[in-house]
Order: C-alpha cells, then structure tokens, then sequence
C-alpha cells in the first residue's frame, strides 16, 4: 500500500511516496539521501539512528515513516548552519569524541535533545541521556567530556 | 521486511471494521516497538496494522471517580512524568515507566503494547497488579473490564478475542497512605529487559499495614505473591521478611534464557523482593 504524503525534515518540506511497511529510517536513507542517520541493530538498542521526532529523540527504525506524517523530523543534517557546525558538533571534534564515527549521529541528536530541555546538565543527566546510544569505540568519557563543554560554554 | 497495509481510523467503528477483515491477519499498532522488530524478524506476519493512536481517548489520561484511566496509547514518557501519574497515588507506574527501555524506546512505547506484547518482563505489569487494575477492553459488541490477573494468559498470550481492543486500563487510587516501589534487575542499569523486575506496595490498615507485591519475569505470565503479602500483613521484623522473601522465591516458575537461567532468577527473585519491601518500609511513616 502507498501513501502520497509529505515528510517535514530540518524545517524543509519533503513530497514522498512510501510504502506503509517502510521505516522512517528506510526513507530518510534510501529515498531522500540523508544517509547521515545510520542503521544499527534494528531493536531499539544501539541508538545509531536516532532522530528527533517533534523534539525528543527516537528510534527512526522503530518508526514507520507514514507515522512521521505531521510530525517535525530533525537528523544530523539539519545541525549546521550556513556552513558552521554546531557546537555539539565542534566540540565533538575538538574532544575527539568520534572514532569510527557511526554512533556519532546518533549521539548528537540525543544530547541536543538534552540540551534543549536541561541546558546545563550534570555529568550523571548526560550519561542517562545517552543511555540508549551506545558506542564500541570511545568508551564514552569523551563524548560526555564533548557535551559537558558545550553546555558550560552555554552557560 | 515483509509488506503490510496501514490504516489510521479515527472512529471505533472504523477501527473494528479493519480488525474483523476477512480473510486477513490484522494488529494493532501503538508504539511500533515491538511490532517492527517483529514483523522485521518474520515472528508476526500480518497483511494489515491498524495505528490505534488516532481513536478517541487513546492518548488520554482522566481521573474518574473510580480511579485514574490512562488510555492505551500513552506513551512511557508521558507515565513518568504526568501530574496525576507521577503522583502519590499513582506513582509506582510512573516508577516502573522510567524503568523500561532507554528515552528512543520510552518516547514512543506505550502502556497498552507494553501490555499486549504480554512479555512476562514488562516493566508495568508488577505495577498495575500491585494497584489492581482493571484491562478496558473494548469490542464491536461494547466494553469489557478484565482484571489485570486475568489479562495475560501466558508468554504473550492475553484475554483480548479477535476484533478487540485493550483501549486503557482503569486503575482504583489506592487506600490513602499507599506508598510503593519498583525494582528492576537487568544485565545494565538502563536499556534492557528486566531479569527479575519486583513491585511492592504497603498501605496503613487498622493499626497495621497491606501489602501487595508482584514479580515479573519469573513466570509465564507477571504474577501476585499472596503468600509473601500474607507472611508481611502480619508484621516487617526481621525473620518475617526473610520468610516473605522464600514466599516469593516459591511462587516463581522462570525459564532460562538469553539474560539470565532459571536458577540465576529464582535466587535474585528473594533479594530483589527484599529490596522492594525494605524500599516500601523506607519510604512508610
């Protein structure tokens, strides 16, 4: 079954045609290009493609994509702005809080959720924010170091 | 993953009509946490899901002079943090919502597919039988209260009959003074299946006290542990808990599995029982 629709990403208006099986995340990969938004485990534990969904984050491959229908989608691409990073973004490089680089999508739509809600957070209010992404390589203290800076620098 | 139909209704009679297709294997839809998963991996297969979360009421919370209603739809973060939940009365569900999954998982799973997915671990189960709810079932042919006892039938497996729905799940305020805790053992603190997951509620009564405590994810289906309530409305010293707690380590029947064996569970269930009981008499006046 189709379904004629528009998706709202990053503030911009997207005419698709999905299918009523199809993820959100299928969609944002494979129809519209966005493949910064990744697939992990498929179950809701990893975390790697996590978007904003009317602000707060979830699974986008726990999400069909005609449920988003109406709804405000953010994923890492709409961060930057007019070529700038985002702060989160910068201080994840100056931490060097990336490694291989595929939980990091993921991570930054978590802890900008967090920021937007709680702007100076506490070292533990990070890590719980970032329960559900999980990483294989960092082991985490630079991330939450990289997300604790921006909060501060916000303060 | 394999091709289904999706339909929103907005009326009930919309919603009945989809789910008593002929000919066709239907499922509702709430959060899609466990559907997609299980579509993906082949264990569900249906032609056609119907998204409850437009129905009237779904997406409610209302306070009725016989309890609190929370529809189906709502969502575990909304449990934990709204006002007539997260409060005395009511929130040992809230404690139990901020218990499952991780923030992805709890913006959109939802009281009711916590409850119809009948997993013996689900978080809000232990809860609503420590709170003695009722299941709001409703039906072409009209609305149904089921005892949460009577809802889960086995590993998922509910009293739900085909063409109906659980729309929400009435819960009395409990006796003024009911305080009550919920503690989940997993394999990490946050993000996964309870292995042994224990709510306890204790309320005053004629000098002394009632308690109500479920186990979950130590038997087919989230189960009372009458004799562990009787052994503490007799009293909470010492050698009572300690009996209370073997209560409850002789009502369970686990199963060995990925998080845990059945050994594993039996011998956790009495010392996260006792960390229930001694959490509910911290918090008694």
């Amino acid at each position: 079954m189709l379904h004629e629709m528009s998706l709202n990403i990053n503030g911009e208006t997207y005419p698709v045609v999905v299918k009523s099986h199809d993820t959100l995340v299928r969609v944002l990969r494979e129809q519209l290009g966005l493949t910064g938004t990744k697939v992990g485990c498929g179950n809701g534990e990893c975390g790697a493609c996590t978007v904003l969904f009317d602000g707060a984050p979830v699974n986008s491959c726990m999400v069909l994509a005609v449920e988003a229908q109406g709804h405000r989608i953010e994923t890492v691409e709409g961060l930057s702005q007019g070529g700038d990073l985002h702060p989160l973004q910068k201080a994840f490089v100056e931490h060097n809080a990336v490694q291989c680089g595929f939980c990091t999508s993921g991570m930054l739509m978590s802890a900008k959720a967090l920021l937007e809600r709680n702007s100076h957070p506490t070292e533990q209010e990070v890590r719980e924010a970032l329960v559900g992404n999980l990483c294989r390589c960092t082991g985490y203290i630079r991330i939450v170091d990289a997300v604790l800076d921006v909060a501060e620098a916000g303060s | 993953m394999r091709p289904f139909d999706y339909y929103r209704p907005e009326t009930f009679e919309e919603a009945f009509r989809l789910l008593t297709l002929p000919d066709k294997r239907v499922m509702p839809l709430a959060g899609a946490t466990d559907l997609i998963p299980m579509v993906r991996d082949e264990h569900w297969q249906p032609d056609v899901v119907v998204d409850v979360k437009g129905l009237p009421g779904m997406c409610d919370v209302v306070e009725m002079p016989e309890g609190l209603i929370v529809g189906a739809a709502v969502r575990m973060v909304e449990l934990m943090h709204h006002p007539l939940v997260n409060s005395p009365r009511w929130n040992l569900l809230a404690q139990a919502a901020a218990a499952m999954g991780n923030e992805q998982v709890r913006n959109r799973a939802t009281l009711g597919g916590n409850l119809c997915t009948a997993s013996p671990a689900a978080d809000s189960a232990p809860a609503l039988l420590t709170l003695e709810a009722k299941a709001v079932i409703r039906g072409a042919a009209g609305e149904r209260r089921v005892p949460i006892t009577e809802f889960f039938l086995g590993p998922r497996k509910t009293a739900l009959q085909k063409g109906e729905l659980l729309i929400g799940v009435l819960i009395p305020a409990p006796p003024v003074g009911a305080v009550g805790t919920y503690v989940k053992l997993s394999r990490r603190k946050a993000g996964d299946l309870a292995i042994v997951g224990v709510a306890a509620l204790a309320y005053p009564h004629d000098g002394g006290h009632v308690w109500c405590l479920a186990l979950g994810a130590v038997a087919p289906t989230p189960i009372r542990a009458s004799e562990a309530e009787a052994a503490l409305n007799a009293g909470h010293d010492e050698a009572t808990i300690e009996h209370a707690t073997k209560c409850a380590f002789d009502a369970c029947c686990p199963i060995d599995d990925i998080r845990a064996s059945a050994e594993y569970r039996k011998a956790m269930v009495s010392r996260i029982a006792r960390r229930a009981i001694e959490g509910v008499l911290a918090k008694l006046p």
